[in-house]
């Protein structure tokens, strides 16, 4: 469990790192090193070169933009988790951090790292498709911007060239009066979920337009196929509604529960990860309906 | 001097401050000039033989010192064959690196020598070895069968052992008695899983002919012992050194390919030579434990009393017996302990322990009998159900009561005096039982999945020589040395052969020989875990190493006070029968003359001519060397009681109660005897709900890493109360029972039985462990659909 033998740089500037990737065939960027260490140490990446960006200063930060925001690569997870900033506006974010791994490892591991890794299980994936996130990717030729949808591809893969980095995520603010509801089910404390679900339901409208109704609904999973998934069509069914009951509860988990395509590992099957996703999805409706609403 | 005793203290361990600053010396901390390191490459199949082994590129990759495979040590070594008096036995010798055949992923089959670890396994990545692949053979019961693909060629089958038990006539016991429970009981397999993975450090002084042999290993004794014979070193020139341990759990009680490795290739290159396990090769090759199917039956009456059981077992054993436990260890103590601390007329019992492409099935601890445990209060707990009994009550009926001692058990072991019924009513008390079951009900009530699981069992520590601490295997563990000396300035060393490795026995012997010397703890010193401090030395495993190891050291001091009296009745001049030994020092009957221990040593060894030669000359050294050996062993025993809740849409189990009253006799340090059960407990509940090393129908192993292997976390343990009632001490010197493995015994059993108490109501009973979360998902689904098909 010893990697393969690698050269290492660690720029201090973005563009320095972005040349560096440019010319140099077979090498891998390095963020907090929490998923790329343990595939270096079996062997299962082989870089010729780790390109190290933790020194790039324009990496780290979040920074408010109206009730929306963006946050920078390096940023750690422990940053996001701790921030008051997220937590004002995103507080789903904030709750879903606290699901990630551990202290230690949420430390040093990164927004930027998560998303490139793209673990079918992750967290942060799913939030960037929950929440529309905008990706930032800079390579030798310029910056380009993806939804995240987009940005995924499958297990592990995703949008990324070899000689792109990502530089930063960008929340859009979510509407106002926005009821939020996370849980995953894992087999410990800080394991990667078996599926984790995220709901947002955004609750407006007057009595002239005919009474509060929902405005807009999300419900994205993670940890039920190769990438994250928002459940369009159950969204479509809670979008308009003016009150929620069991029944229109129970179709919303059934829409879910029937539109994903897990597959089955070690730790649980495919018909387990539909259950769970049914009781999960049915729960969290439920539950971010009940919220009080967020202004 | 100490006021009072500090046995029976809770005395803070002396070898935290080490462990815990990081001042302490494991294996790897080890630094010896020139030492290289070995790399292995393993086999990816589960079965296959071997064609061809290019090492070329290998050889030839930077800073290789040198590659091995089996031919090139051919030779080097006489097998190494754990033997057994065992009737239908079939031993398998030890392949240091695979010769002709794989037999299971994982397997060494060529190290690579080089100038670190790393580039040893650039070098290894390089060797390519041409198999062709054989039928994997990784169903145990499919193995048994005549007609499956052997492992071992020539043999007769692939059953190594094979054993029976047999009391009354079960026949007639199981004959239409009123109530009938039976079901097939399955645990999955599981390692050790020791924080310190498996290290080994061999020097081979060539000048001196000399070999040291540094190990992460419980039983440095054992391990010597072996390779004196197999490399033909002298005993004299061989030291086998286990300095700090990072835990063991029985994964290193054996000898495995890799220390006898290390020391062929430490004599080949003519310097040190290094392996360090990763946790992927501990996952890979370390001794693994359980894996059992149990076909078992019970019949009881209407009062609940038991009247017969049967117990068809078949082990996997994995694909070699292991030294020198032999591959009946772990299945054989399933039907030896299976009656556990009942009263049972009629008993059948009958094992196999069957070869598969595993790795060796080994000790782990509790060894058999947190399977058997498993089993037994699993039909108790059905039968009652079935009866309509309550839990406790159905065991209380049973258990062996206070006037029945010594009790010999239906499978040949004895029990002699422990506290059965107190442990069972003790835990009862301590967790309210009464008013916990009201609590249940509510529960139910409510629609909130609660269970009561009890366990209670007996279990055998401390083993003399007329017992075998694993049936019919070639080597004595019944004895146990203590070796005493005072040095010329009154400083006492105490050297054992049962060894420390995480789980505070430094501390307890230096307690157990400060109190008989009547010494200040802090200036004992105790020196184990190398083979330099006793002549024989076995090592510590089966809950002995404070039996047996404060048992020697009793008879040692005892000794060492009788020599200090005849050096003090010289010095004195006093006859020895009017002086006596305490709080360090020696004292004339009248208390008219007196020596502490540091000037009675300085005036022996360093006055001149104050003790007359020829006395001098006869009494020699002030130090003693004394062996224990107990004969039979002694009965300890406990009731664990859990409290679960199931989280139904998790499909998860959270442990919310736990309660142990137990008898380990005199505790020598309370908090050691209830941090050894807190281990032992958070292991067992690793087996009841976690852990679980899958291997699929190729033999491939799926869970070599801590991502698929998974353990509980702290999250998962829950507080646990302990309780150690007062009850009569055993016969034995000192009066202590082991405790070492009495949480891993009791606890699969208690959350089983909460487990299948809070689904009772489901009808659903646990048979199958570890309970994982997709396993109690399709236990809850078979029972919904069930329901809706009624
Ligand atoms: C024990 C353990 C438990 C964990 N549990 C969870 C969990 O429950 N949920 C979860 O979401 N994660 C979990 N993780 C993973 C953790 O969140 C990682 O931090 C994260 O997946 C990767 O972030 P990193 O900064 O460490 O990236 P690295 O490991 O450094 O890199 C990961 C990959 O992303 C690429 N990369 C990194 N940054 C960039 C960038 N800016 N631009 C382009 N490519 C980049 C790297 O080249 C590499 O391929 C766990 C990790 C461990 C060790």
């Amino acid at each position: 469990m010893k990697p393969a033998p690698f050269d290492y740089a660690a720029p201090a500037h973005l563009d320095e790192a972005l040349a560096i990737l440019a010319r140099t065939e077979n090498a891998k960027v390095i963020a907090g090193g929490q998923s790329l260490m343990p595939m270096l140490n079996f062997r299962l990446v082989r870089p010729d070169l780790l390109v190290d960006i933790s020194r790039i200063a324009a990496l780290r930060g979040i920074t408010g933009r109206g009730r929306g925001m963006s946050i920078s690569a390096m940023t750690s997870h422990h940053a996001v988790h701790t921030s008051p900033l997220v937590k004002e506006h995103f507080p789903i974010i904030s709750e879903a951090m606290g699901h990630v791994a551990h202290l230690a490892i949420r430390n040093r591991g990164t927004i930027g790292g998560s998303i490139s890794h793209a673990d079918p299980a992750a967290e942060w994936p799913m939030l960037a498709c929950l929440l529309d996130a905008k990706i930032h990717l800079a390579g030798p030729t310029g910056t380009r911007t993806l939804d995240a949808q987009a940005f995924f591809h499958g297990a592990m893969t995703t949008a990324l060239a070899p000689d792109e980095v990502l530089t930063k995520v960008d929340l859009p603010a979510l509407p106002r009066h926005t009821r939020h509801a996370f849980d995953e089910v894992a087999l410990r404390t800080g394991d990667y979920a078996i599926v984790a679900a995220g709901v947002l339901l955004s609750v407006g409208g007057s009595p002239l337009t005919g009474g509060k109704r929902i405005l807009d609904a999300r419900i994205a999973l993670t940890g039920v196929g190769e990438m994250p998934i928002r459940m369009r069509d159950a969204e479509a069914l809670l979008k308009g509604q003016k009150a929620i009951d069991d029944q229109l509860i129970e179709r919303v988990a059934c829409l879910v529960r029937d539109g994903i395509q897990p597959s089955s590992d070690l730790r649980a099957s495919a018909d387990f990860r539909r259950e769970l996703s049914f009781s999960l999805t049915k729960r969290l409706v439920k539950s971010a309906w009940e919220q009080r609403s967020q202004s | 001097m100490p006021e009072g005793r500090y046995v029976g203290a809770p005395i803070k361990r002396r070898e935290d401050a080490r462990l815990l600053t990081g001042e302490s010396r494991f294996v790897d901390d080890i630094r010896i000039a020139g030492t290289k390191s070995v790399a292995f490459r393993r086999s990816d199949h589960a079965h296959a033989r071997i064609v061809s082994i290019n090492t070329d590129a290998a050889k030839q990759s930077p800073g290789v010192v040198g590659v091995f495979t089996a031919a090139d040590i051919e030779g080097d070594a006489r097998p190494i064959i754990a033997s057994s008096r065992m009737a239908n036995y079939q031993p398998t010798p030890m392949q240091i690196l695979a010769k002709d055949k794989v037999r299971f992923v994982g397997e060494a089959v060529v190290a690579v020598v080089a100038e670190n670890r790393y580039l040893a396994e650039d070098a290894a990545e390089l060797v390519e070895i041409d198999y062709e692949p054989l039928a994997p053979v990784t169903d145990a019961e499919a193995a048994a069968r005549p007609d499956s693909p052997l492992l071992h060629d020539g043999f007769a089958s692939n059953v190594l052992v094979e054993r029976e038990f047999k009391r009354g006539d079960v026949v007639e016991a199981l004959w239409r008695p009123p109530v009938k429970v039976k079901a097939r009981f399955r645990v999955h397999r599981k390692t050790p899983l020791a924080l310190e993975s498996r290290v080994c450090l061999a020097e081979f002084q060539a000048a001196k002919s000399h070999m040291t042999l540094y190990t992460s290993s419980q039983v440095p004794g054992i391990i010597k012992d072996a390779l004196v014979k197999a490399l033909d070193i002298p005993g004299s020139h061989f030291r086998v050194v286990a300095p700090d341990v990072g835990g063991g759990f029985g994964g290193k009680t054996s000898l495995y390919p890799e220390e006898a490795l290390v020391c062929i290739l430490a004599r080949k290159i003519r310097g040190a030579v290094k392996w360090c396990s990763d946790r992927s090769e501990d996952l890979l090759a370390t001794s693994q434990a359980f894996d059992e199917i149990v076909d078992a039956e019970m019949s009881v009456d209407e009062a609940g009393r038991i009247l017969g059981v049967t117990a068809e077992v078949i082990g996997d054993v994995g694909a070699y017996s292991i030294y020198p436990w032999t591959a009946g260890i772990e299945p054989v103590q399933v039907i030896s302990f299976l009656p556990g601390p009942y009263r049972i007329e009629h008993y059948h019992g009958r094992v196999r322990g069957v070869a598969t492409c595993k790795p060796p099935m080994g000790p782990y601890r509790g060894v058999g009998r947190p399977v058997a445990t498993f089993v037994m209060e699993r039909l108790i707990d059905m039968a009652a159900r079935k009866l309509g009994l309550d839990a406790l009550q159905m065991r209380l009926t049973n258990i062996v009561q206070p006037h029945e001692f010594p009790y010999k058990t239906a499978s040949g072991m004895r029990w002699d005096k422990a506290g059965f019924v107190e442990c069972l009513k003790d835990a009862a008390e301590a967790i309210e039982y009464a008013a916990l079951r009201e609590t249940q009900a509510k529960a139910h009530a409510e629609g909130r999945m609660l269970g009561i699981g009890i366990a209670t069992f007996a279990e055998l520590t401390g083993i003399g020589s007329r017992l075998s601490a694993s049936p019919g295997m070639p080597i004595n563990t019944g004895t146990e040395t203590a070796h005493l000396s005072m040095d010329a300035t009154g400083g006492v060393t105490a050297r054992f052969g049962v060894t420390c490795y995480g789980q505070g026995l430094e501390t307890a012997l230096a307690q157990v020989v400060a109190d008989e010397m009547g010494m200040l703890i802090e200036d004992v010193r105790i020196i184990q875990g190398d083979t330099d401090a006793v002549g024989h030395g076995v090592g510590a495993f089966a809950s002995r190493g404070a039996v047996m190891g404060a048992g020697a050291a009793m008879l040692a001091c005892e000794a060492l006070k009788e020599k200090l009296v005849k050096a003090a009745s010289a010095l004195l001049n006093a006859p020895e029968d009017e002086i006596s030994v305490g709080q360090g020092a020696l004292t004339t009957r009248d208390g008219e003359s007196a020596l502490t221990y540091s000037e009675l040593a300085e005036r022996y060894y360093s006055h001149m001519g104050a003790v007359p030669l020829e006395i001098k000359n006869a009494l020699g050294e002030l130090s003693v060397s004394r062996m224990y050996d107990p004969e039979w062993g002694t009965t300890s025993c406990a009731t664990h009681i859990a409290v679960v809740e199931v989280e139904r849409e998790a499909c998860k189990i959270k442990v919310l109660q736990y309660v142990v009253s137990d008898d380990c006799g005199q505790m020598i340090n309370p908090l050691i005897v209830d941090g050894q059960l807190h281990g032992g407990i958070a292991q067992g509940i690793g087996a009841a709900l976690f852990e679980e090393l899958a291997y699929d129908d190729d033999g491939q192993h799926l869970s070599a890493s801590l991502v698929d292997y998974v353990v509980p976390s702290a999250s998962d343990v829950p507080r646990m109360a302990m309780r150690h009632p007062e009850l009569e001490k055993p016969e034995n010197l000192g009066g202590i029972r082991g405790i070492g493995e009495n949480g891993t015994i009791g606890a699969v059993a208690a959350i089983a039985n909460a487990v299948s108490d809070a689904l009772a109501p489901l009808g659903i009973e646990v048979t199958e462990v570890p309970t994982t979360p997709e396993r109690l998902f399709r236990m809850l689904d078979a029972s919904k659909k069930e329901m809706s098909n009624i």
